[in-house]
């Protein structure tokens, strides 16, 4: 079921003269895994700001196009409506974990729609126990880890209930660990609750054996769409200096001295596996 | 020549930061510091330009000692970026914001001129020469940051966190450039977690932990090592966790490769004909 | 720095009696010291409202903030007492110096005990508008993170040579551009980050918003309130009706 819908978009923000993000054409459904990457500057911050509504009502600046998410256009409503559909999640958790604790910062975002108490309540200790947080409930901010940070960030916009989840360089201002923990979280939900992820990340290896499609952006523009093993293969990320992932990258050189395999490897295990037959 | 001798340091609100850290730095040595958050890292590279003076123990800086010194002294030895540019950025042009640890550091102006013009050729920031640094965007903004403590052209420079932030085609410019600047005599040093960055420029990897040094030496022996990687909760570079596996399945595969030409190096050799 | 000076001002979360009143009660005991304290100018009731201030202090086992506060604000208590002899006599400056105590202490126990959420809470439960008590609690919410990167940006600068104690005044107040321009451009790239993220999770989205948790007042408050109440009618009492007149004025031999 196609949950996001954009048609032709472009949008320049106010005050400069080159659209950030232009012609976009871009389908994704339910349940998707989408990876979204690119050099810095390519547009991809601005895309996702397009997908909850903080484009065009938040930015000031010209938009053309359309989005439309689950049904609803984006220009027709509010973000506070859109954001009950996607929620969206940020590099710096300092900025937005702005509560005394875990438990009110979860019950911020339902207590904005007016819900009732129960429904909050009910809410918050859903998203608590899904993300295996309970234990964290009564902890300020400052007093977790970079990775606890942001799964509470996660946390606290699930509670509006969003079928899609995205992420801007979520792992960015964390540790190797605290970067594990919330790329297992975000693949938890995908994979249990079927959440649409759409995932802004630099660090492909550790994704890759999860996402089904990679979005690459150079420019403002989107510039290749397909599946991680033909996305990596090709030259266009290595020419707009994306890297890739060292299995790929193996993968390629030995093509490039005459072998043949079967298939193109995801992971370290899986490129291990290609080699067994073809080296002594 | 940096030596830091079973130094100790507690922050006011009672952290221990150090536990008797000791480390020889010398002169041309290109260095990664690795840690998880709150290892110590960003405590000990302070002590190296003196923001933090040691409770015990003693940091040398060349041989002076960093408790009898000011900040604006070692300054011109040890220059110090820290992981975000807008911490420093506030002057009306770039070539102004470069020019500010110049003229605090009391370089004459013929110097000044010198200098400016040789960092902003050396970091491709000629162009933005007139501009405000707040208008450029983050990895210019970087450049800037860096631009306006590498003018003084330290003899160690010191980079917390450089990488962050930025995609494969500014770390690899980063990592030349740093590259660059160390062999021509200087030395440098980076706190980072990125590991695919340290191994592919730095001939020294430091692993820290709980305030203490917990392993020492050339990428290919620390982060191959799982038990250091363990203890400070860093995974291998990515080439190093491929040659793992392949040294799973085939006999006599090695498992210390850390570089991606060395790896495929091993590959080409075993290809059956 | 001198940040000892807002040590008592500074909430630390600590499980006592005080720190469990409802922000409410602790906000009427604010106003009932700081009223009796402007009501009277001789040493006796002053002292006597001045150990009734300590009490709640004591209770929330944060003397050592208390005094290091107090610490900070000795060269002011020492200007009030040297200027009000010279004014009135020594009587009197001591009166005054024991007031300004009193009402350090009495705003003192309040913030010390009290979080800037629950005071925010109270605020709107007394109607005050959302927006107005948001502002106010995410105001204190960032103060440290604001005290950090003034820090940071301080070595920063610091390390690219600018020594803040050297010069004239002129040169000393021409050192703060460097560390104020990035502090305030910081801000309020942050203050656009926490709107950003603000919108996207429905601030915003009805005039009437739900809150998970309501203060209610406990049996723990009306005890406080009642001591609070006999205080506050014997202290009037006293200024008033001045049975005791002779004690009351007493003087120190001078």
């Amino acid at each position: 079921m196609v949950l996001i819908e954009i048609k032709n978009l472009s949008f320049t923000y106010a005050n400069t003269e080159e659209p950030a993000i232009k012609n976009i054409d871009l389908t994704i459904n339910e349940g998707e895994f989408v990876l979204l990457t690119g050099p810095s500057g390519c547009g991809k911050t601005t895309l996702c700001r397009c997908l909850n509504g903080l484009i065009p009502h938040f930015y000031n600046g010209e938009m053309e196009g359309d989005v439309i998410i689950d049904g609803l256009n984006t220009r027709e409503h509010p973000v506070y409506e859109l954001a009950q559909k996607v929620g969206l999640v940020f590099q710096d958790p300092e900025n937005q974990l702005v509560s005394l604790n875990v438990e009110k910062e979860l019950a911020f975002a339902p207590e904005n729609l007016g819900l009732s108490r129960e429904e909050i309540r009910r809410r918050v200790e859903e998203t608590l126990q899904l993300l295996k947080i309970e234990h964290l409930r009564h902890k300020a901010p400052y007093e977790l880890s970079g990775g606890e940070q942001q799964r509470v960030a996660i946390a606290s916009v699930l509670t509006l209930k969003p079928k899609i989840l995205v992420l801007d360089e979520p792992t960015s201002n964390l540790d190797p660990k605290g970067a594990e923990q919330v790329l297992k979280t975000i693949k938890k939900l995908n994979d249990e609750l079927n959440v649409t992820i759409i995932l802004i990340e630099h660090r492909l290896d550790l994704i890759l054996p999860y996402t089904s499609r990679v979005i690459l952006m150079n420019k403002g523009e989107i510039i290749l769409d397909a599946p991680p093993y033909e996305a990596f293969c090709s030259s266009i990320p290595e020419e707009i200096g994306v890297d890739i992932p060292v299995s790929i990258k193996l993968y390629n050189e030995l093509l490039k001295i005459g072998m043949k395999f079967n298939k193109v490897p995801l992971s370290a295990k899986d490129a291990a596996e290609l080699l067994t037959g073809v080296l002594k | 020549m940096i030596e830091v001798a079973n130094v100790w340091f507690t922050y006011p609100e009672g952290t221990i930061a150090l536990r008797g850290v000791s480390l020889r730095i010398g002169d041309g040595e290109s260095i990664a510091i690795m840690g998880e958050n709150g290892a110590g890292k960003t405590t000990l590279i302070k002590h190296f330009n003196g923001l933090l003076k040691p409770q015990k123990g003693t940091v040398l800086i060349d041989g002076i000692d960093t408790k009898e010194v000011s900040v604006a002294r070692l300054a011109r030895k040890v220059g110090l970026v820290f992981q975000n540019p807008d911490h420093q950025l506030f002057s009306s042009t770039v070539e102004e914001e470069v020019m500010f640890a110049l003229k605090n550091l009391g370089f004459t102006n013929e110097e000044i001129k010198e200098r400016t013009n040789w960092v902003l050729e050396f970091l491709d920031l000629e162009k933005y020469r007139e501009r405000s640094p707040l208008s450029l965007s983050g990895g210019e903004r970087k450049r800037v940051a860096l631009a306006s403590v590498l003018c003084v052209k330290p003899k160690i420079l010191v980079l917390d966190e450089p990488t962050i932030g930025q995609d494969a085609k500014q770390k690899r410019k980063l990592g030349e450039l740093l590259k660059k600047y160390q062999e021509e005599g200087n030395t440098v040093i980076v706190v980072t977690h990125d590991v695919e960055f340290a191994s592919k420029y730095f001939k020294r990897i430091i692993v820290m932990a709980r305030g203490k040094v917990i392993a020492d030496g050339p990428p290919n022996k620390v982060l191959t090592n799982q038990i250091i990687l363990n203890e400070s909760s860093l995974s291998p570079p990515q080439v190093t966790i491929l040659s793992y596996e392949i040294a799973k399945k085939i006999s006599n595969f090695p498992k210390d490769i850390v570089l991606f030409n060395d790896l495929m190096q091993e590959v080409i050799m075993r290809v059956k004909r | 720095m001198s940040y000892t000076m807002f040590s008592a001002f500074e909430f630390k979360r600590k499980d006592t009696y005080i720190h469990n009143l409802d922000p409410r009660t602790k906000m009427l005991m604010t106003f009932i010291f700081m009223t009796v304290a402007l009501l009277f100018t001789s040493i006796v009731p002053l002292l006597i409202t001045f150990i009734a201030t300590l009490v709640p202090v004591l209770l929330a086992k944060s003397i050592k903030e208390w005094l290091s506060s107090l610490k900070g604000t000795t060269m002011l208590l020492i200007f009030i007492l040297v200027i009000n002899s010279f004014v009135r006599d020594l009587n009197f400056a001591i009166a005054m110096v024991l007031r300004l105590i009193v009402l350090i202490t009495a705003f003192s126990a309040f913030f010390l005990t009290t979080h800037p959420d629950d005071l925010a809470q109270a605020l709107i439960q007394m109607k005050v508008p959302f927006d107005f008590a948001f502002a106010l609690s995410m105001a204190t919410r960032y103060v440290p993170t604001l005290a950090r990167e003034a820090q940071t940006i301080m070595d920063a600068q610091m390390s690219r040579g600018l020594e803040l104690q050297k010069g004239g005044l002129t040169q000393k107040i021409r050192n703060l551009i460097p560390l104020i321009i990035p502090l305030i451009v910081n801000s309020v790239r942050r203050a656009m980050s926490i709107a950003e993220s603000l919108e996207s999770r429905a601030f915003g989205a009805i005039k009437k918003r739900t809150y998970l948790y309501q203060l209610k007042l406990k049996k723990g408050d009306f005890f406080f309130i009642c001591f609070l109440a006999l205080f506050f009618v014997a202290m009037i009492y006293l200024k008033f009706y001045s049975p005791f007149a002779t004690w009351i004025e007493w003087k120190l031999p001078l």
